[in-house]
């Protein structure tokens, strides 16, 4: 941490707030609003694209991610998970990386040239795009095995945050407990939701590779870890911006089961779990519910019905609540006035009794300024506290 | 059953094999090519976007009535041309520079062929510079810009400021949508209007091009 006084001064409001506000471990914290107790504040949770975590860590004096998580108060932190110790990547002559299911990647550049510059890993050719009939998809021989990490130093890994943190067990973007996501990822999203509709046993095939894969290699990092993680998360983008991308009937058909074998495996070695969805995915709360979720990760309150103050009337008592700050419209276009008002309405909405944990409905994104991420920040401490 | 009414109602229904078959068998009625179009599959459109506004239908089925259409267009564009009738218009379309997403823009594109419009589409990481020659060459009347990121949006404003600097822009209509667009951007980057769906895009451009 540089200790200039320009640093010094940056850091001065959030330090004073969180003097006044805090009275127990990042981890005591975390816990209690997965419990729906109310704690001393409002746990803070963190998602960010690499080139703002490293503005907003030079803007305050940090040195690394974690000496910048550590003084905003971000109360998790994540685990990726065992080491890939499988077969290397095969790289392509036109540039392309496949990935764990054999899917041709490329780094994709944004804003090129411009101070927004960025890239993503995005899918190049899925593998079973073109297959015809079920069974050339069953001659693929790609599939991903639980065989191919090693899972000696999870424990390890998750030890380090504890007491003090609160460990997540996040996987990798694009490896991350799901079913739809690597299905998409394999077939190309237009003729997976086509086969929805024309050819549910391709769906079906799909989809038990992919479960059956998780299913073991959880079942092998929740041994591995012996009780050090505190929150499992999954995620899989079933919203739209204006409602969900498949009906509620198409996920019961498809989904449902695996989803609750996901979180029932969790459960049985006593992890509560987090689910990541973008958008509106309302009409899907109560099966999320019955299902046993704990954590609806990440509220984004510019899809339609996404409103957590009518979410947490509505379900705050079953469910945690995760997110609700807008990425696509406050935070890169408002003024730190507005984010500041975003947060209080989250917390004022949201903190009674518990069940709600503050964060960005996604990575804060690049094209967003400085002030309004410190503005955030300092409304989590300013209006967080019970 | 009006055979119309029927063609109209396998659009509803995302029957695929039924649009075809029934467009067919009304070209062989000597219906007209317009009629088709307008009362069988334009009024099937109608339907699906207000099925999907009221979230009874998804985009499983929004991109099942976008393939009913363009294959049932596919039948009729021959006898449009044999008698004459030009497209409805023309629209170029693509996702911007730095975004790879096309779920979206390739439901609005079919969408748009099948309510009869000839539809250049540029594909995916589509550079401003390309967006711009193929307004000047194709001159259509709507480019339809598209994006899933919110950093990738500002590519659009890229778009429009090229556009303006070969004094295009007046010559062009632009439409934008993707997930993190609303009216206020578009209002903001000087795009003429944005749509939160592909047949709302489609119902917005008709309304422009006074269809």
């Amino acid at each position: 941490m540089k200790n200039e006084k320009i640093f010094q001064e940056r850091r001065a409001k959030i330090n004073d707030l969180r003097a006044k506000n805090e009275r127990m471990t990042c981890r005591e914290r975390g816990l209690m609003a997965v419990k729906h107790q109310e704690a001393d504040r409002v746990p803070i949770d963190n998602w960010m694209v690499p080139e703002i975590k490293n503005k907003t860590q030079e803007y305050f004096g940090c040195d690394n991610y974690d000496e910048l998580l550590d003084f905003l108060g971000v109360d998790f932190r994540n685990n990726y998970g065992p080491s890939y110790v499988g077969q290397s990547f095969k790289k392509h002559p036109d540039g392309t990386v496949e990935d764990l299911w054999g899917v041709k990647r490329k780094t994709v550049v944004y804003g090129k040239g411009t101070s927004h510059q960025g890239s993503y890993s995005e899918v190049a050719e899925s593998p079973l795009e073109k297959r015809k009939t079920l069974e050339e998809i069953a001659k693929y021989d790609h599939w991903a095995s639980p065989d191919w990490w090693d899972y000696s130093k999870v424990k390890a890994d998750c030890i380090v945050y504890h007491p003090k943190y609160c460990v997540i067990n996040v996987g990798d973007r694009l490896d991350r407990t799901s079913q739809l996501k690597p299905m998409m990822y394999l077939r190309g999203i237009q003729q997976i939701f086509v086969d929805m509709v024309m050819n549910p046993k391709i769906v079906e095939y799909i989809r038990d590779k992919i479960i059956s894969y998780f299913v073991e290699y959880n079942h092998r990092v929740f041994k591995a870890v012996e009780g050090e993680i505190d929150i499992f998360m999954m995620g899989d983008d079933i919203g739209a911006q204006t409602g969900p991308l498949l009906s509620l009937d198409m996920w019961r058909k498809y989904f449902k089961k695996a989803f609750k074998t996901y979180i029932d495996i969790a459960h049985q070695y006593k992890i509560p779990v987090m689910y990541h969805t973008c958008g509106d995915v309302k009409q899907f709360i109560p099966d999320f519910i019955e299902c046993g979720l704990d954590i609806l990760q990440s509220l984004q309150p510019k899809a339609t019905n996404m409103d957590i103050k009518k979410l947490k009337q509505e379900f705050g008592k079953d469910i945690t609540f995760q997110g609700a700050m807008d990425i696509q419209h406050i935070l890169p276009l408002g003024k730190p006035e507005d984010v500041k008002a975003m947060a209080k309405y989250a917390l004022d909405s949201a903190k009674k009794g518990g069940g709600y944990i503050i964060c960005t409905a996604h990575n804060i994104q690049i094209d967003t300024p400085l002030e309004n991420v410190v503005a955030l920040f300092e409304a989590y401490h300013e209006y967080g506290r019970y | 059953m009006d055979i119309l009414k029927s063609i109209e109602e396998a659009v509803v229904n995302r029957d695929i094999a039924g649009a075809k078959t029934l467009t067919q068998k009304a070209l062989d009625q000597k219906i007209s090519p317009n009629d088709i179009l307008n009362k069988g599959l334009i009024k099937g459109l109608e339907t699906i976007g207000k099925l999907f506004e009221k979230q009874e239908i998804f985009v499983p089925e929004l991109l099942m009535a976008g393939m009913a259409m363009t294959d049932a267009l596919a039948l009729l564009r021959p006898s449009m041309e044999k008698s004459d009738i030009p497209p409805v218009g023309k629209l170029v379309i693509g996702t911007v520079e730095g975004d790879v997403h096309d779920i979206g823009k390739n439901i609005v594109s079919m969408m748009f062929t099948g309510s009869g419009f000839k539809v250049t589409d540029l594909g995916i990481n589509v550079s401003a510079q390309k967006f711009v020659d193929t307004v000047e060459k194709e001159k259509p009347d709507v480019l339809a810009l598209s994006c899933l990121y919110t950093p990738t949006r500002l590519a659009m404003n890229d778009v429009i400021r090229l556009l303006r600097e070969k004094n295009l822009r007046k010559k062009v209509k632009i439409i934008i949508g993707g997930a993190p667009i609303d009216q206020s951007y578009a209002d903001m980057i000087g795009a003429d209007g944005y749509a939160p769906d592909p047949p709302s895009g489609v119902r917005k451009v008709m309304g422009w091009l006074g269809k």
